[in-house]
C-alpha cells in the first residue's frame, strides 16, 4: 500500500527538484535573487534556448540526436544579417530588408536541417556522426561568411525582435515582456500543435517508439524522419535570428555549445533517448534548470572564471540525477 | 581462460580489417600524395611537398591524429564513441603546464599526472555510460564542455607558455633525426596493435562491439571492457595533449578542440565501423597520413583556415557515406 504523498512525489519531474534546490540555495546566498526583475530576466535570457531546445526535443523523441543545432543557429543568424545589410545597401526599405533577411535565415536553417536529416534518414548514417559533420560545415561556413568577426546591424524593424515590448507600446505590464519571450511562447504553441494535433506529430512519436513498427503500419518513416531534422533546423534558425536581433549583431561563435544546452534541457525535461518517451512541456523545465543555474551563479557572485566549470558540472549531475530518478520511478510503479 | 578464448574466437567476425582494404587505402594515400606534389609545385622552388623536412612535418602532424585516433578506434570497436577527446587533450595539457610552470614540480611528475588524469577522465566517461546508463554521445559530449570549463578555470582565463627544454624535447626534439612525436606514435601504435589483435582483452573489444548480448552470455564483462576502452582513449588523448604543448610551447583552454572532427574523420576513413565490432588500426594510420597530407597541401597553397575546416567537415560525411556504400556493395 502506498500513501498518497509518495505517489504524488513520484509524479514530480526531477527537473522540478533541481529548480527548487537551486532557487533555495540562491535565495539564501543573495537577497537580489528572488525578485520579479530577476525572474523576468531569467525568462527573457532563455527564450532563445527554449526555441532551440524544442527542436532538440523533437529529434530526441524520434531517437535521434542533432549536434549541429548550435552551428545552424550561428549560420542562420549570420546569413539573415548579411542578406539584410546587403539589401539595405541596395536601397531596400528597412521592412523589406527585414522580411527577406529573416526568410534567408529560415531557409539556411531548413537547408542545414535537410542536409543533416537527409544524411540520417536517406543515407542511414548514425545521427551523431552525420550531425557532427554538418556541425563542422555550419561552423566553418559561418566563419567564412563573417570573416571570423561580428557583423553589426541597426535595422530598427529587425532589432525590434530582440527588445522589450514597453519600448513601443506604453503599458506598464508590458515591461515584463520582451519580443524573444513572446516569440518563444508562440513557437512553443505551434510546436505543441504540431506534436500533439497533427499526423506529423504522431509519426514522430511512432518513429521514436518503434521505427520498424511504424514503417510496417504504412508510415513513410524515411520522409518524416527527414522532416524532423528540417523542423529542428528551422527552429534553430529562429533562435539564431532572434538572438542576432537581441545582440544587434551576428557573431561567428555565438552558438558554440548551444546544442549541448538544448539537448541537456530536453533530457532534463524528461525526454528519454530510448523509446520516444517524453514531451515538450518538460523541456520548459529543463530550460529553466539551465537558465536558473546560469543566472544563480551570476547573481550569487561566483567569479566568471568558475562559472563554465560549475555550470557544466551541475548540468551533468542534473542529467545523472534525472536518469537515475526515472529508473527508480520505473521500478516503483 | 581457454574456454573464454574459444568462445571469443567464435564471436569475433573480423579482427583487424582485411589487409586488402588497407591496400586500397594505401593506394588512396599515394594518389593524394602525388596530387599534392603536383598541386603545390612552384616554378622557383620546385616540388615543395617532396622536401624531406616537409614530409617529416606531414608525418609528425599525422602522429598526433594517430595517437588520439587509436584510442577512438578502440572505443568505436567496442560500440561506443568518445566525443570528449578535445577537452581531455586540453585539460591534461593545461594541468601538466601549470604543474611545471606555476607549481614548480618536476617534469616526470607533470607528465605522469597528465597521463593519470587523462585515464581517470576516461574512467569517468566509462562509468557515466555503463553504471549511470547515459548514451555514449551524451555523456562524452557533456564531458567535453565541462572539461573545457575546468581547463579555463585552472588557467585562470589566461594562457601558459614557455616550458623547460627537457619537456619540449618530447614535442620538438629528434632522435636519430626522427621527430619525437613520430617515435611516440610508433611505440603507441605497436603496443595498441599487439593489444587489439593478439590479446584476449583485444578480442573482448571486438566481441563486446559486435554483439554485446552474445558477449555477455559467453561470460565477457562487457561493462568492464567498455570502461577499459574509455580509459585507453583518455590516456592516449592526454599523451597527445602533452606532445602537442611540448611542440607548440604554449597552451590555452581550448587548444584541443580542433581535433575532434579530424580524428573522427580519420577513424571512419580508416574503416572502423560505427556499428561496432570492427576496427582497423592500420586503417586509422593510413587515413591520418591522408588527412595530414591534404592539410599540408592546403597550408602550402595558403588555403584559409576556415575553408580547411569546411573540407574536414565534408570529409567526415563523405568518408561515412563511402564506407556505407562499399559495405552495401559487398
Amino acid at each position: 500500500m502506498k500513501s498518497k504523498t509518495s505517489s504524488f512525489l513520484l509524479k514530480v519531474p526531477s527537473a522540478a527538484w533541481v529548480i527548487l534546490l537551486m532557487m533555495i540555495v540562491c535565495t539564501v546566498f543573495s537577497d537580489k535573487y528572488l525578485t520579479l526583475g530577476n525572474i523576468v530576466n531569467i525568462i527573457q535570457q532563455n527564450a532563445v534556448l527554449l526555441i532551440v531546445a524544442l527542436g532538440a526535443t523533437l529529434v530526441l523523441l524520434s531517437e535521434g540526436i542533432d549536434l549541429s543545432l548550435g552551428s545552424v543557429l550561428t549560420l542562420s543568424g549570420v546569413n539573415c544579417v548579411i542578406v539584410m545589410l546587403y539589401l539595405s545597401k541596395l536601397g531596400a526599405s528597412n521592412g523589406l530588408a527585414m522580411i527577406l533577411g529573416v526568410l534567408a535565415g529560415l531557409l539556411t536553417g531548413a537547408l542545414m536541417g535537410a542536409l543533416t536529416g537527409g544524411l540520417i534518414a536517406i543515407g542511414k548514417l548514425p545521427p551523431f556522426i552525420a550531425s557532427l559533420g554538418t556541425m563542422g560545415i555550419g561552423a566553418a561556413l559561418a566563419l567564412v561568411f563573417t570573416d571570423s568577426s561580428a557583423i553589426y546591424i541597426d535595422n530598427p524593424v529587425y532589432v525590434f525582435f530582440g527588445q522589450k515590448l514597453d519600448r513601443f507600446i506604453h503599458l506598464s505590464l508590458l515591461q515584463y515582456f520582451s519580443m524573444p519571450t513572446f516569440i518563444a511562447i508562440v513557437i512553443f504553441a505551434i510546436v505543441w500543435v504540431i506534436l500533439y494535433h497533427t499526423s506529423f506529430g504522431r509519426y514522430i512519436i511512432a518513429i521514436g517508439g518503434n521505427e520498424a513498427g511504424a514503417r510496417l503500419s504504412g508510415i513513410n518513416t524515411v520522409y518524416w524522419k527527414w522532416m524532423i531534422y528540417v523542423l529542428a533546423g528551422v527552429l534553430a534558425a529562429i533562435g539564431g535570428i532572434v538572438l542576432a536581433a537581441r545582440l544587434q549583431a551576428a557573431d561567428s561563435s555565438v552558438g558554440v555549445g548551444m546544442e549541448f544546452d538544448a539537448i541537456a534541457a530536453a533530457i532534463l525535461g524528461g525526454t528519454s533517448f530510448v523509446k520516444g518517451k517524453g514531451g515538450i512541456a518538460g523541456t520548459i523545465l529543463g530550460v529553466l534548470v539551465i537558465g536558473i543555474t546560469r543566472n544563480g551563479l551570476n547573481v550569487v557572485g561566483i567569479p566568471s572564471l568558475w562559472r563554465p566549470a560549475i555550470t557544466g558540472s551541475i548540468i551533468i549531475l542534473a542529467i545523472v540525477f534525472e536518469v537515475v530518478y526515472s529508473q527508480w520511478r520505473e521500478r516503483s510503479k | 581462460m581457454s574456454t573464454e578464448n574459444l568462445s571469443l574466437k567464435k564471436l569475433v567476425p573480423h579482427s583487424d580489417a582485411p589487409w586488402m582494404s588497407s591496400i586500397g587505402r594505401f593506394v588512396a594515400l599515394i594518389f593524394v600524395m602525388i596530387l599534392m606534389t603536383f598541386l603545390t609545385r612552384s616554378p622557383d622552388q620546385g616540388f615543395v611537398f617532396l622536401n624531406i623536412d616537409n614530409l617529416l612535418n606531414v608525418v609528425r602532424n599525422a602522429s598526433i591524429l594517430i595517437i588520439i585516433g587509436i584510442g577512438e578506434t578502440i572505443v568505436l570497436t567496442a560500440k561506443d564513441v568518445d566525443l570528449s577527446i578535445g577537452s581531455i587533450i586540453s585539460l591534461t595539457g593545461v594541468v601538466a603546464a601549470i604543474m611545471m610552470n606555476k607549481m614548480g614540480l618536476s617534469i616526470p611528475v607533470a607528465i605522469l599526472s597528465g597521463l593519470i588524469i587523462g585515464a581517470l577522465l576516461g574512467l569517468v566517461n566509462g562509468l557515466l555510460i555503463t553504471f549511470v546508463g547515459l548514451p555514449p554521445f551524451i555523456a562524452t559530449y557533456g564531458m567535453l564542455w565541462v572539461l573545457f570549463g575546468f581547463a579555463y578555470l585552472i588557467l585562470q582565463g589566461a594562457v601558459v607558455y614557455g616550458f623547460p627544454e627537457a619537456f619540449r624535447f618530447m614535442g620538438n626534439g629528434r632522435l636519430f633525426g626522427i621527430p619525437m612525436p613520430i617515435i611516440v606514435m610508433a611505440i603507441v601504435f605497436v603496443a595498441a596493435y599487439l593489444l587489439l589483435n593478439h590479446t584476449t582483452l583485444g578480442r573482448r573489444f571486438f566481441a563486446a562491439g559486435a554483439n554485446p548480448e552474445a558477449a555477455k552470455m559467453s561470460g565477457i564483462k562487457v561493462n568492464q571492457t567498455v570502461i577499459i576502452a574509455y580509459v585507453i582513449s583518455g590516456f592516449l588523448s592526454a599523451l597527445a595533449g602533452l606532445v602537442l604543448i611540448a611542440y607548440s610551447n604554449g597552451a590555452d583552454n581550448i587548444f584541443g578542440s580542433s581535433y575532434l572532427l579530424p580524428v573522427m574523420a580519420v577513424v571512419v576513413m580508416g574503416g572502423t565501423s560505427l556499428a561496432g565490432g570492427q576496427g582497423s588500426l592500420t586503417g586509422t594510420l593510413i587515413a591520418a597520413l591522408i588527412m595530414a597530407t591534404i592539410n599540408n597541401g592546403m597550408n602550402i597553397l595558403a588555403v584559409p583556415g576556415t575553408w580547411q575546416k569546411l573540407v574536414v567537415g565534408t570529409m567526415i560525411i563523405g568518408a561515412v557515406l563511402l564506407d556505407l556504400w562499399i559495405r552495401k556493395r559487398k
